[in-house]
This record gives C-alpha cells, sequence and structure tokens, in this order.
C-alpha cells in the first residue's frame, strides 16, 4: 500500500516528482503494532519496495499504524518542510517525544527526511 | 435485537450511525465519491454468496447506503473488498481496518492519496459498524 501511495502521488503531483526524481536512498518503515516492515529504495526516479527492513537503510522510521498514516497527512509547509504546528503534525511531534515514534538515521539525515515526508504526503 | 449481518436491515441501521455521528461529519467534510465493500463468500462459514455495500457518501453525509451484489459495490469510486470473515473481524473491533489495508487484507481500489487522507472519516465508519447489533450467520 505504501508504495502504491507513492506512485500515486508522485503521478499526480508534479512538485513532487523532483523530489522522486533526486532521491537516493533506502527508508524502512517498520509498523510496530503488527510486526511488519518494508524497505522502501529510492533510486533516483525508481522505487523499489522490498517486504521487511533491508541492509544499509539512511532512515527507519518505528511506529504504529496509525502514525504512519498520519505521517502521510502531514501538511508541507514554506521552504518544503512538514508542518508541526497544526493537529495532525502536533501529533506526530507528540508521538517522537514520547518515544512512540522513533526514527534511526534521524540526526544526519533530516534533509532526506524531508524529501520523503514531501513524497508521502497527501496534502 | 440483531440484525443479519450485510442485510439490508443492517445497512439502514448503518446508515443511521455514520448520520448521528458529529465526528464522521466532521472528518468526512469534502468526501464525494461512492464507496463499495466486497464481502467475498465465505461458504464454510454460511456466507455463501457475496455481497456489496454500497455507500454513497457526501461532504460528510451517507446518502444512502445499500446491500446489493459484488459487482454493484465494484462499480464505486472506491472499492475495498475481503472475505466475510475478515469484515466480521473489523466489524467486531477484532482488525483494525488501517492495519488492515497496509498489511493487505483489506484490498484497495482507488486513489490511494483521497483514501488516506480521509483515514479518520473511514475510521469513524468502522466504529459506526460495531455500534450495531449484528447476527453473524457463522453463530447461528
Amino acid at each position: 500500500m505504501l508504495g502504491g501511495l507513492i506512485e500515486a502521488n508522485v503521478e499526480s503531483r508534479k512538485e513532487k516528482q523532483h523530489d522522486f526524481q533526486t532521491l537516493v536512498a533506502k527508508v524502512g518503515i517498520w509498523v510496530t503494532d503488527i510486526k511488519e516492515g518494508v524497505t522502501l529504495d529510492f533510486q533516483g526516479g525508481t522505487l523499489v519496495v522490498h517486504t521487511g527492513l533491508k541492509p544499509k537503510r539512511r532512515l527507519t522510521i518505528r511506529t504504529d499504524a496509525e502514525t504512519v498514516m498520519n505521517l502521510s497527512n502531514l501538511k508541507i509547509g514554506l521552504l518544503g518542510l512538514p508542518v508541526y504546528y497544526d493537529e495532525v503534525g502536533r501529533g506526530v511531534a507528540f508521538k517522537l517525544l514520547q518515544g512512540k515514534l522513533r526514527i534511526d538515521g534521524l540526526l544526519a539525515n533530516i534533509a532526506t527526511l524531508n524529501t520523503v515526508t514531501r513524497i508521502f504526503s497527501v496534502q | 435485537m440483531a440484525v443479519a449481518a450485510f442485510s439490508s436491515d443492517w445497512a439502514k441501521l448503518f446508515k443511521d450511525e455514520v448520520n448521528k455521528s458529529s465526528v464522521y461529519k466532521s472528518a468526512g467534510k469534502g468526501w464525494k465519491w461512492t464507496v463499495g465493500l466486497v464481502v467475498e463468500a465465505e461458504p464454510d462459514k454460511k456466507f455463501p454468496e457475496a455481497r456489496g455495500v454500497v455507500m454513497d457518501l457526501f461532504d460528510g453525509e451517507a446518502r444512502d447506503i445499500t446491500v446489493g451484489t459484488a459487482s454493484d459495490a465494484q462499480k464505486c469510486d472506491f472499492v475495498i473488498t475481503a472475505p466475510y470473515s475478515r469484515w466480521k473481524q473489523v466489524a467486531t473491533k477484532e482488525l483494525d481496518a488501517t492495519k488492515g489495508m497496509l498489511q493487505g487484507k483489506l484490498k484497495l481500489k482507488g486513489d490511494l492519496p483521497t483514501i488516506v487522507r480521509y483515514t479518520k472519516a473511514s475510521q469513524e465508519m468502522t466504529e459506526c459498524t460495531t455500534r450495531i447489533d449484528v447476527a453473524w450467520p457463522d453463530e447461528k
């Protein structure tokens, strides 16, 4: 579903195509409450979705299913940055503070995270 | 009194529950597409024929919810398909619909970004189904 969502986003929104064309990174998403995950392998204009967490990931997002959906509902604001001050954004930020949303590799890869968030966002 | 699962009586009660929900009214604002739920047959669970639930949802209101054939539901703008027992799990809160979609247990057809945008509305609709007293055929 996540791969299909990204594909649909990129096809329908021109502004996401540049991000998709330039992003080269492996991003893992582990859904904690269903104990399943995927690795999104962005290859500069191509996306390969692997089942499970594959090695050499730049970022790994670990959270519950509801938060995964909320991440895709983050609005994108000024300078292409996610909006964390509205209801959805505050919820995501709160989960991060509580430790219910973990992003391994966050500090060294903030730009990559922002790019992935923009591609993932349906807003 | 319990109504038969996925019957016309059930559809009427479901519609009433959705329209009573202030959460749905707010979360569903802007939604203007039909949603079909395909309930696949499971004869071993005493659900011998597939059925379709057709939901005419518009801007926070359920204009109509009817039960017909699976092909009726498949003509909708968005179609969610699962076997009878899976839908029962959703309606009895044994399976969260969001998790079900992520796991591929509920098969979704339609514009994914749109349906993800309305996650809260779909979660509330699931809640509405749990408020109906249902007689499940495999529990008779």
